[in-house]
Parts: C-alpha cells; sequence; structure tokens
C-alpha cells in the first residue's frame, strides 16, 4: 500500500544541508495499523507529510498503492489526496465558516462527485461517527473530541485506501482520546490501512506495528525484539 | 460549483462582504450615471455645426463712436467691402450671432399667430446675401437671398421679415412631411414670414444642455445689423490662408476706419477657438466625471484587493488543508473568483436600482435624461471585470499554498 525506498528529504539552505529523512525505508501492507513514533524533530511530521503527498521528497522512491508519485504533477498528487488519502490531523483542521455536514462535503466536492451520492456518503460518515444529529452544528459549537470525529468522517466520506493520522488525540482528553482511539480501531478492524504519527505510547502500543523514527531514519520496532519489549512495558507503564 | 459553501462560508463574514457589496453597488450607480453624462458631453462636444468650420474667423467689431441705424449699416457695407478685397479672403459677412457663439437671440416658433404654447424654438440670425456662402452653408432647398431682400436692423427695432432660411430640423419640425418650402410660420409675431430656402445644417448660437434637443433648430433672415455697439463680421479665409487672413482682417479694418475696438486678446477668433470655449465646460464636465469615475473603481478594486488579500491571509491554513483535501490549484483559485463573483453580483444588484434611482434624482434635479440600459449593462460588465481582475493576484497566491500549510501549527 505505502512503500518509501532510500528515500530522503533534504532542506537546503545557502550555507547548509539538513537531511529530515535519509535513506528511509517503509512498507505498510494493506489493512496494517502502523504506529510512527519517534522523538521530536525525528522526522515523523516530515514522513506524514510526503506520505501524503503533501510535500516532495529529494531522492529514492515511493510507492503508493501501487502508483510511484515522484514524477507526478501537482494536479495528479492533488487527485491521489483526494481520492485514495484520508487525513486526520492533530488540530483537527475543519473549516471554522462552514458546519458539520459543509466540512465533510469538501473532499467529495473536490472529486466532482454528485448531489445526492455526496450526501448519502456524508450523512454515512457522520453516522459512523455517531455525529448525524449535529450534522448543521458548526465546528466552533462541539467539543474537541466531537471535531476530531467530524474530522474522521471528512477521511472516511471519500473511501480512502489509506488513513493518515497525525497525532490524533494530541489535542483531546483521555477520555475523548479513548474515545478517538476506539472508533479508529473499528475502522481498522473493518479492512483500513491506517498509518498514524504519535509520540503517545499507549496510543502506538494500540497498532499493530510500531516504525520507531530516529534521525530521519527507520527502526522498525517489530523486528527488535528488544526495542518492542522496551517499549511495550514503558507503554504498559503509562496505562497503568 | 462551490457556490453553496462559498455563501455559507460569507455568512459568517457578513461586515467585510456587506461592505464590499455596498462599495461595488455605490461605483456602479455614479460610475453609470458618470458614463452616460461623458457621453451626453461628448456628442455634444464633438456635434457639427455645418459650416465651414477649418476656413471660418470671427471679427468681433465694437464702433468707437455712436452711430445711426443708416451710419452703422454704411459702414458695416464697407467694412464688408474692404474685408472682400483681402487676398486671403474667400467673402464675409455680418451677423447678430454665430454657431457655437453661446448666447444670441433665439424665438418661439408658432404655426398661428395666436398659438399660445410654441411649436418650437429657433435661433435667429441676421445675415445678407453674403451669408450663407460665406459661412459654407448647403442650400438644399430654395433659394438665397437676394441683395434687395436685405434690410438694416437698428437700435429698438424689431421687425419680422417677409423671407426666412431655415435649417432643414426647423423645416422638418414645423412641416414633418418634408413641405415646408414655400409655407409660412410665425416668430412672436403676428406677421407671418414665409420659408424660401431650407439649408442641410446650420448649429443654434447657444450651446446650453437645455437647447440640445432643438440644436440644429435654426433661421436666417435677411436683416443687416446694423446697432449702435457693433456687429460680428463672420470672415471665409481660401483654403491654407486662415492664419493670414486672421491677421490682416483687422489690420484692414483700422487702416479704413480707426474709431473702432477689436480686442487684441479675442476679438479675432478662429472658429477651432470658438468651438474650444464653446465646449469648455462639457469639456470639463467629461474630465470631472472621468477622474471621479477612475478614482471610484481604483478605490473599489483597492478595497477588493486589500479584502482578498486579508482573507487569503487569514485563510491560509484552511486553504492548506483544502490543498490537502484534493483542492488543485485551480480549484483555490476559482474559489476566490467565484467568491469575488458572488460579492460582486450582491453589489450589482443593489447598484442597479441606486443607479436608476440616482438617474431618476438627476432627471428630476436637473432635468438630465433617463439612463439608457446600455449604460448599466456596461458598468456591470466593467464591475465585474473589475472585480475579477482585482481579486485574482490575491486569488493566484492563495491558490500556490503549499497543502503541508495544513500540518503547521496553527
Amino acid at each position: 500500500m505505502l512503500k518509501m525506498t532510500h528515500l530522503s528529504k533534504v532542506y537546503r539552505t545557502e550555507v547548509v544541508e539538513t537531511y529530515a529523512l535519509r535513506d528511509f525505508n517503509i512498507d505498510v501492507k494493506e489493512g496494517e495499523f502502523v504506529a510512527v513514533t519517534g522523538p521530536s524533530g525525528s522526522g515523523k511530521t516530515t514522513f506524514l507529510t510526503i506520505a501524503g503527498l503533501l510535500e516532495t521528497f529529494t531522492g529514492g522512491e515511493y510507492h503508493l498503492d501501487g502508483i510511484e508519485v515522484s514524477q507526478l504533477n501537482d494536479n495528479a498528487r492533488s487527485k491521489i489526496r483526494n481520492e485514495k488519502i484520508g487525513f486526520i490531523f492533530q488540530a483537527f483542521n475543519l473549516i471554522p465558516d462552514l458546519n458539520v455536514f459543509d466540512n465533510v462535503e469538501v473532499p467529495l466536492r473536490y472529486r466532482g462527485m454528485k448531489a445526492p451520492e455526496r450526501k448519502e456518503r456524508i450523512m454515512g460518515a457522520l453516522e459512523r461517527v455517531g455525529l448525524a444529529s449535529r450534522a448543521k452544528h458548526y465546528p466552533a459549537e462541539l467539543s474537541g473530541g466531537q471535531q476530531q470525529r467530524v474530522a474522521i468522517a471528512r477521511a472516511l466520506a471519500g473511501s480512502p485506501r489509506l488513513l493518515l493520522a497525525d497525532e490524533p488525540t494530541g489535542n483531546l482528553d483521555t477520555q475523548m482520546a479513548r474515545g478517538v482511539l476506539e472508533l479508529l480501531e473499528e475502522i481498522h478492524r473493518e479492512g483500513a490501512t491506517i498509518v498514524m504519527v504519535t509520540h503517545d505510547p499507549e496510543l502506538a502500543a494500540r497498532a499493530q506495528r510500531n516504525v520507531h523514527i530516529i534521525d530521519g531514519q527507520v527502526v522498525d520496532l517489530a523486528e527488535d525484539p528488544r526495542f518492542h519489549t522496551a517499549y511495550t512495558a514503558a507503554a504498559g507503564q503509562v496505562r497503568g | 460549483m462551490q457556490i453553496h459553501p462559498i455563501l455559507a462560508a460569507l455568512r459568517r463574514h457578513k461586515a467585510g462582504t456587506l461592505l464590499i457589496a455596498l462599495q461595488i453597488a455605490l461605483t456602479l450607480a455614479i460610475v453609470c450615471n458618470a458614463l452616460f453624462i461623458i457621453h451626453q458631453r461628448l456628442a455634444h462636444i464633438s456635434e457639427p455645426t455645418g459650416v465651414d468650420e477649418p476656413n471660418l474667423f470671427v471679427i468681433e467689431n465694437l464702433w468707437g463712436e455712436q452711430y445711426s441705424t443708416e451710419e452703422a449699416a454704411a459702414k458695416v457695407q464697407q467694412d464688408l467691402a474692404t474685408l472682400r478685397q483681402l487676398a486671403g479672403v474667400a467673402d464675409a459677412t455680418q451677423s447678430n450671432s454665430y454657431p457655437l457663439r453661446g448666447g444670441g437671440w433665439d424665438n418661439f416658433i408658432t404655426m398661428k399667430p395666436d398659438q399660445i404654447s410654441p411649436t418650437t424654438d429657433s435661433s435667429i440670425y441676421l445675415g445678407d446675401e453674403h451669408f450663407l456662402r460665406t459661412l459654407g452653408v448647403k442650400l438644399i432647398a430654395g433659394r438665397d437671398f437676394h441683395a434687395d431682400e436685405v434690410q438694416n436692423m437698428g437700435l429698438r427695432q424689431n421687425f419680422v421679415p417677409p423671407v426666412t432660411i431655415v435649417s432643414k430640423a426647423l423645416a422638418d419640425k414645423l412641416y414633418p412631411n418634408g413641405d415646408a418650402l414655400g409655407k409660412p410660420f410665425y416668430s412672436m409675431s403676428d406677421k407671418p414670414t414665409t420659408i424660401i430656402g431650407i439649408v442641410d445644417r446650420l448649429h443654434r448660437s447657444d450651446v446650453s444642455t437645455w437647447s440640445v434637443p432643438f440644436a440644429n433648430e435654426s433661421l436666417v433672415w435677411p436683416v443687416r445689423d446694423a446697432q449702435p455697439w457693433g456687429v460680428f463680421y463672420i470672415v471665409r479665409a481660401r483654403p491654407g490662408q486662415l492664419d493670414a487672413a486672421m491677421r490682416e482682417a483687422p489690420k484692414a479694418l483700422y487702416a479704413e476706419n480707426r474709431m473702432r475696438m477689436i480686442s487684441p486678446k479675442d476679438g479675432v477668433q478662429s472658429f477651432a477657438q470658438i468651438r474650444h470655449l464653446a465646449f469648455e465646460s462639457d469639456r470639463g464636465m467629461a474630465v470631472l466625471m472621468s477622474i471621479i469615475c477612475l478614482v471610484l473603481l481604483a478605490i473599489t478594486g483597492a478595497g477588493i484587493v486589500g479584502l482578498t488579500s486579508f482573507w487569503v491571509g487569514q485563510r491560509r491554513r484552511q486553504i492548506g488543508v483544502r490543498r490537502a483535501l484534493g483542492a488543485t490549484h485551480r480549484d483555490i483559485l476559482h474559489y476566490f473568483l467565484t467568491e469575488n463573483l458572488l460579492i460582486s453580483l450582491a453589489g450589482i444588484a443593489m447598484g442597479i436600482f441606486l443607479a436608476f434611482g440616482l438617474n431618476l434624482w438627476l432627471v428630476k434635479q436637473f432635468s438630465s435624461q433617463l439612463l439608457p440600459l446600455v449604460y448599466v449593462l456596461g458598468g456591470v460588465v466593467l464591475l465585474i471585470l473589475l472585480g475579477q481582475g482585482a481579486v485574482f493576484a490575491p486569488a493566484l497566491r492563495a491558490s500556490r499554498v503549499s497543502p503541508v500549510e495544513a500540518t503547521r501549527p496553527a
């Protein structure tokens, strides 16, 4: 589903080159729930923005759902973002001027979908996250957890092949975070591929597989039992 | 189309939207009326007179002595003979006035002596048998005056001569069937005058706005202007000799008789100067209206640029989110262009009512004409183009916002 091979991202200024990702390799299979963890500045967000085609990369290869994306122009990248990727952001990123219904509708409009189908999908997605009754509410009238559920509904409405979540519970209290996480797990159980960037060990522990990034490179915890044990223990402590 | 979500978003920004819409409405109302006024003034300025303007000049001759009617008439005859002898002069005549002079003599015209409501109003020129030839006016029916038909008119003398030459516009107004030649009419007198000739076009002497509907309604009476204070000499130079004739004519007149005053400043004027002076206020009004239009359009354009730039800055993250969710550069560009179009259309809808309201007020207060729809349509197109033009640069900036903005901290 998502495969990056020897991928690099370099930020250049006149005097210095900074590698955000270096020889970065990751392979996420269809239907996996992968948590990407790492300390601040490790390259997690850069990975997410490249994975979501929000940013270009400097070298290497990136295949998304079998498509090599490095040569795609902006329109083609926009189309893939719209049709194949669902985004869940830490700050929800709902459009404050639009009500819940219209927010969920945004990506569907860019797909050129007809109104009846849009309505059906929007209401289906809102029912899925338990907010169908709030369709006419504005984001400011909802709690943080509800806003994130709307964002998840927006991501789900387009039936994406891949869900990319950036610290989805980062702005939520524990109870709301638990609700959002359970929703993501439920979506995963139904067959969705989810890649979630987080530095919350508890959240990471709930994923099927953890990928750790340090200094722009991947350390796959699932393949290193020492790290895996240490990490799950840490997660257990946090939970306890 | 994204109209519904754009309208939904605009409803949340009522103040800015309403202000720009009102500005567009006001601009439309003023601009279409101003464009109409400009067009009217320019049409007025370029009105043809029917005379040989490139070769004509006028001398305002004021007598330095008090003459009787007969003496003044003799002096005029003598002066005309002097002028006609000049090498650069093709012909010369005298008159009480000339086209575009601004002012002059006009009478109500009736078809019956006791008619209360006049049929029309006509400018009155006093001219001799050289009048038509000197002015270069084209006689299209009937005949010119004979020398023996020309009478002297002095101080406090007022009569209507038995024969008249009229402009085609006046002939058609009096006799719409085209059979005016040989027919009579009355000019504020119980004695009729008969039309013996019709000229193609002869502009009135006054140029004020009220006279626009009668602009070409004028008549010539076979009368020698023998007023004690002075007379206008209208001189037609030979082609290419205008400047020389204008220099020589006053010299020749002074050589003939020094007891006169011809102002060195504006006593001798070419017809180009006369036309320039006649329409000075029209030109001024057209320029003023143009400046007002440009300033208003510039302010409105700047307002749209300012508001859209502010909104683009304010919505940078939102634009990033839209891009992340699949919007292309073009989608974002269209979003802002459509948003502006909707605001412009709202402003235009209000502006159309305002434009006609303003016009009705102008009609009532200043006897202006009703605003033709074409000016409103022109204004609408202008405002839409202005709006789309003004919004384009900030919209283009918005379309270049990277989708990665969606992941940046708020």
